[in-house]
């Protein structure tokens, strides 16, 4: 029986010998031989003790493998090492897939043993004894020089060259099993060494290109570099490395020089901003991007680079007004720069760095610095004011409804950035109201957008005044043409028709006491009248530096109509029928203070139209001149608008300041209110943060607390000098 | 409530006029006051037998009006103490612990009598040996700083809630002259501050310039390490350190 079953097993291994050396074929064993040596090997392990021969055989089987493996596929190997490693590899590949092949057959032929001994046992399966002693014995012997052969062949085609890549996946698929389960023996083995050799080879790649290639041409060849080893790991290596190797690839050749590269003189960041470089710039986001916080760098220069043009933008202004040009509230070029070049970043922003949030607040930091930069007599507040009253006046600048809209928008945008927002809303105001009251407002649904803009960035309350300004003018066309027919009734010389003003709303103006005209008194008089009936609780204060008249002026034979301002009509009264008088009898009769009637009588005759013949003539009104009605005026126009200068200032500075003092004080009440006990610098704080349309400095906060002491809102904690108590 | 007014007054030295003043109270119908009559209306409830210092409140009272004593009557006083209300600090020490509270410039009858009940005084003589007592020196902190307020609440005029500056500069110099609460060099460089400082903002001085100051000395004696970002000290102190830094640099 023993010799028969030590027979068997002795025939198994000739066969299998022989087997194995046909290597390569993988039908090996017939149906019949196959089955004979299953039962064989059955029966062997079905026998009862002492003749079970299961131990016998799963011994056996791992001799018989081991004994094959380095009597046989070892010198194999050995033999082959040292001529290459291409060659090495080769071998390598068929010595395992005969393996496998082995090792498939013998665990077929071996089953019985799997399902009985083995699991009674808790030993390792047969394929995976087999696999191990493929492991103890060829592998790792072999793997430092299989490594080595293909991290070569890697760099080779790193360089270039054209590799078998196909052998490289099938050596990978070795490492794969020999982790038997896990990934461990290919990341031991061949992935940290070829993360080490990769590190090595784009080490020294980004010393070559650093030296010699611009930035963007480096970028060019590091996306390259970043999109090959990318390819390579998929197509040959194990997936599991993708993020490893471009991790090492992105460390070596953009982490370790991202300064050297943002900032390479003609070529860096800064160079490809100044010449519109949008493609490089494209591709530095996206390399840049991949890198922890690698964009923050970036966007910083990106920032200093936009600061630095909007400077540019201030210098130009400002040489301009050295130059000797006149400095006035109306500057559109310098408007129109700083929107170009808010656009300009907004798309860049936009289309290079995809919207990314670093650059959205690079940009931001850069206007908030810039737009809050003023230099000379008028802040940038009363600039971009000024601007806004070019677009939305009539005869200002000519744009199609659409222009109007984007360009409102586009200086919303940089009224965004604007510190001082409530001079920019005082100032604009005062200009509404100008361009309300003398009709110059070119579209009342432009004044209604630039409004609701304003009111989306800053809330309700800021844009309230604006907003009943509007209403008043409705009110007042209802109210005029109610009135119009009244005055029809009354059949007055005069065609009469009253403005009125919400106070509260509008600005305030100076109303000089004027003497006017009989007939003008009249009527106002009756309006007065009639309109106290309608509303008894209203007081009226008329304001006769605003309002305007068509005088209807006779020069000789020609009959012209004069557009002029109340004040203006009233002078002419004075003057009609060729009357002369001097100034100061000027004055007096028409009861007007010197710094008006000066501008008054010099819009009359020292302007383009000179109605008014002034003697002695010259280019300035003095107390000693005499006025007379100019009797050879005459003009190609029938209609002719005489301007006069503007009495009122163009904001009142005094209530923007005031505004502000109330605001503070009212939001140290409302917040010691709430807290009833608070520290200076919490206190200073928050005040901070409630006030949205301008930054006291905290000096300015200070002052206020101590007006408040004074007036015993608060007082100084007597255990804390540092801290306030609200007082109730 | 009221921001603080600015009015401009036109002397110097407010505190005691060399010349005798007119009362405060204008009704002339109060001239021959019996006041005797009145005193007992206007007992504290506390002593038994007549309260301490009638008499000698009585000798110096308004004489227009007789539930109090005005600063013609506290230089008075002075003079028989034989006291420069001007240069002697000690009367003002006297006024405070006698209880001046209510009104500025003056001692009303219950105050006196009160303060008098509290000090064991009825004569002349008794206030005589108080002198000595009232140097400044006596005081513990806490008393000083309420003193130290006391001579600012003490010396305004009616109504007016501010003290002219160069007023404040005398008080300053009296107040501190001996004590050890204000360094001289802090002192004086402070109070030229206030004498030059150009700008109308500092014409009148606030209750809180006045008290801050004190504490402000004892709590930053080394100016280099005076971080305005984080003071809650007023902006005159601010304004005053500022102005000594820029002199250090100028050295």
């Amino acid at each position: 029986n023993d010799e028969i079953k030590a027979k068997a097993i002795d025939r198994l291994e000739d066969i299998l010998d022989r087997g194995i050396n046909n290597s390569g074929r993988t039908s090996m064993f017939g149906p019949r031989e196959y089955i004979g040596i299953y039962t064989t090997c059955y029966e062997m392990c079905t026998q009862r003790s002492p003749y079970n021969w299961s131990r016998d055989l799963y011994h056996r089987h791992g001799e018989t493998i081991e004994k094959y493996l380095t009597t046989k596929v070892i010198p194999a190997l050995r033999e082959k090492t040292g001529q290459g490693g291409p060659i090495l590899l080769n071998e390598l590949q068929s010595r395992w897939l005969n393996h496998q092949i082995m090792n498939k057959w013998l665990k077929k032929f071996f089953t019985y043993l799997d399902r009985f001994y083995v699991k009674h046992h808790s030993l390792p399966t047969l394929h995976q004894a087999g696999l191990r002693h493929f492991r103890t014995h060829v592998y790792d012997d072999v793997k430092r020089d299989a490594t080595g052969a293909i991290l070569d062949l890697i760099n080779d085609e790193r360089e270039g060259r054209i590799i078998d890549k196909t052998l490289i996946k099938s050596i990978v698929a070795l490492y794969e099993a020999m982790g038997m389960g896990s990934l461990d023996a290919y990341n031991a083995d061949l992935e940290s060494m070829l993360l080490e050799s990769t590190r090595q080879y784009y080490s020294s790649k980004r010393e070559e290109w650093i030296a010699s290639d611009s930035t963007p041409d480096y970028l060019i060849k590091a996306e390259a570099a970043l999109e090959t080893e990318r390819n390579r790991v998929n197509e040959y290596l194990n997936r599991s490395s993708e993020g490893k190797v471009l991790r090492v690839v992105e460390e070596e050749i953009l982490q370790s020089v991202q300064m050297v590269l943002l900032e390479k003189e003609g070529s860096g960041c800064r160079a490809l901003l100044a010449n519109d470089k949008s493609e490089d710039l494209r591709r530095m986001h996206r390399l840049f991007a991949r890198l922890e916080n690698g964009l923050v760098p970036m966007a910083s220069i990106v920032q200093g680079f936009i600061s630095s043009m909007g400077n540019d933008c201030i210098n130009k202004r400002q040489a301009r007004l050295n130059d000797g040009e006149k400095e006035k509230a109306d500057d559109p070029k310098f408007v129109k720069s700083l929107i170009a070049l808010h656009e300009k970043y907004l798309g860049v922003v936009r289309d290079e760095f995809c919207g990314n949030s670093l650059f959205q607040k690079a940009l931001k930091d850069a206007f908030v610095e810039i737009i809050n930069k003023d230099i000379g007599q008028f802040s940038n507040a009363e600039l971009m004011s000024t601007f806004c009253d070019r677009v939305l006046k009539s005869g200002g600048e000519k744009l199609t409804d659409d222009e109007v809209e984007k360009s409102l928008d586009r200086i919303v945008q940089l009224f965004s950035y604007l510190t001082d927002k409530d001079l920019f809303a005082e100032i604009y105001r005062n200009q509404l109201a100008k361009r309300l009251l003398n009709q110059r407002s070119a579209s009342d649904d432009a004044e209604k957008i630039m409004i609701a803009k304003l009111k989306v960035q800053c809330g309700t309350h800021f844009t309230s005044k604006m907003e009943g300004m509007l209403g008043d003018l409705v009110v007042g066309d209802e109210q005029n043409r109610e009135f119009e027919s009244k005055m029809k009734e009354q059949k007055a010389n005069l065609d009469f028709s009253v403005q009125v003003l919400t106070t509260g709303f509008w600005p305030t103006y100076k109303s000089p006491e004027v003497a006017l005209s009989p007939d003008m008194s009249k009527c106002m008089d009756f309006f007065k009248q009639w309109h106290d009936r309608k509303h008894a609780q209203r007081k009226l204060t008329w304001i006769f530096s605003l309002g305007t008249a068509t005088v209807r002026a006779s020069f000789g034979k020609k009959t012209y109509d004069l557009l002029v301002t109340t004040l203006q009509a009233v002078a002419l009264a004075q003057l009609n029928g060729g009357v002369t008088m001097g100034f100061e009898e000027l004055a007096e009769k028409l009861n007007l203070e010197e710094n008006i009637l000066k501008p008054l009588m010099h819009s009359l005759s020292c302007g383009k139209h000179k109605v008014i013949t002034k003697s002695p003539a010259s280019n300035k009104v003095n107390l000693t001149d005499k006025f007379t009605a100019n009797s050879k005026f005459t003009s190609n126009m029938r209609k002719i608008r005489i301007p006069m200068a503007n009495l009122e200032a163009s904001h009142n500075k005094h209530r923007v300041e005031e505004d502000r003092s109330t605001a503070i004080e009212a939001a140290i009440v409302r917040i010691m209110k709430a807290r009833k006990t608070l520290a200076h610098q919490q206190l200073v704080a928050e005040v901070l943060a409630q006030l949205a349309f301008f930054k006291p400095n905290p000096r300015t906060i200070k002052k206020r607390i101590e007006a408040l002491i004074e007036r015993e809102y608060l007082e100084r904690r007597s255990d804390n000098n540092n801290a306030y108590n609200y007082l109730a | 409530r009221t921001t603080s007014s600015s009015t401009t007054t036109t002397t110097t030295t407010q505190m005691w006029s060399g010349s005798s003043r007119k009362s405060r109270s204008s009704s002339s119908s109060h001239h021959h006051h019996h006041h005797h009559a009145s005193s007992s209306s206007g007992n504290s409830s506390s002593s038994v037998k007549e309260s301490f210092g009638v008499k000698l409140f009585d000798k110096y009272a308004d004489p227009d009006d007789a539930t109090n004593i005005n600063m013609e009557g506290i230089v008075n006083l002075c003079t028989e103490l034989d006291i420069d209300p001007l240069t002697d600090i000690r009367i003002l020490v006297f006024l405070w612990k006698m209880g001046s509270k209510e009104k500025p410039q003056q001692i009303s009858k219950e105050e006196w009598l009160a303060g008098c009940t509290k000090h064991k005084v009825d004569t002349i003589d008794h206030v005589r040996k108080m002198l000595p007592s009232l140097d400044t020196g006596f005081l513990i902190h806490s008393e000083f700083k309420d003193f130290f307020k006391f001579c600012f609440q003490f010396n305004r005029e009616g109504t007016h809630k501010t003290l002219d500056r160069e007023l404040v500069v005398e008080l300053l110099r009296l107040v501190c002259g001996t004590g050890s609460y204000i360094a001289k060099e802090r002192l004086d460089t402070y109070c030229d501050f206030l004498l030059s400082h150009k700008g109308t903002e500092y014409v009148r001085i606030t209750l809180d310039q006045w008290t801050s100051f004190l504490d402000f000395c004892e709590e930053v004696p080394n100016l280099e390490y005076y971080d305005e970002t984080t003071s809650a000290w007023p902006v005159l102190i601010d304004e005053y350190v500022e102005h000594m830094q820029s002199l250090q640099q100028k050295k």
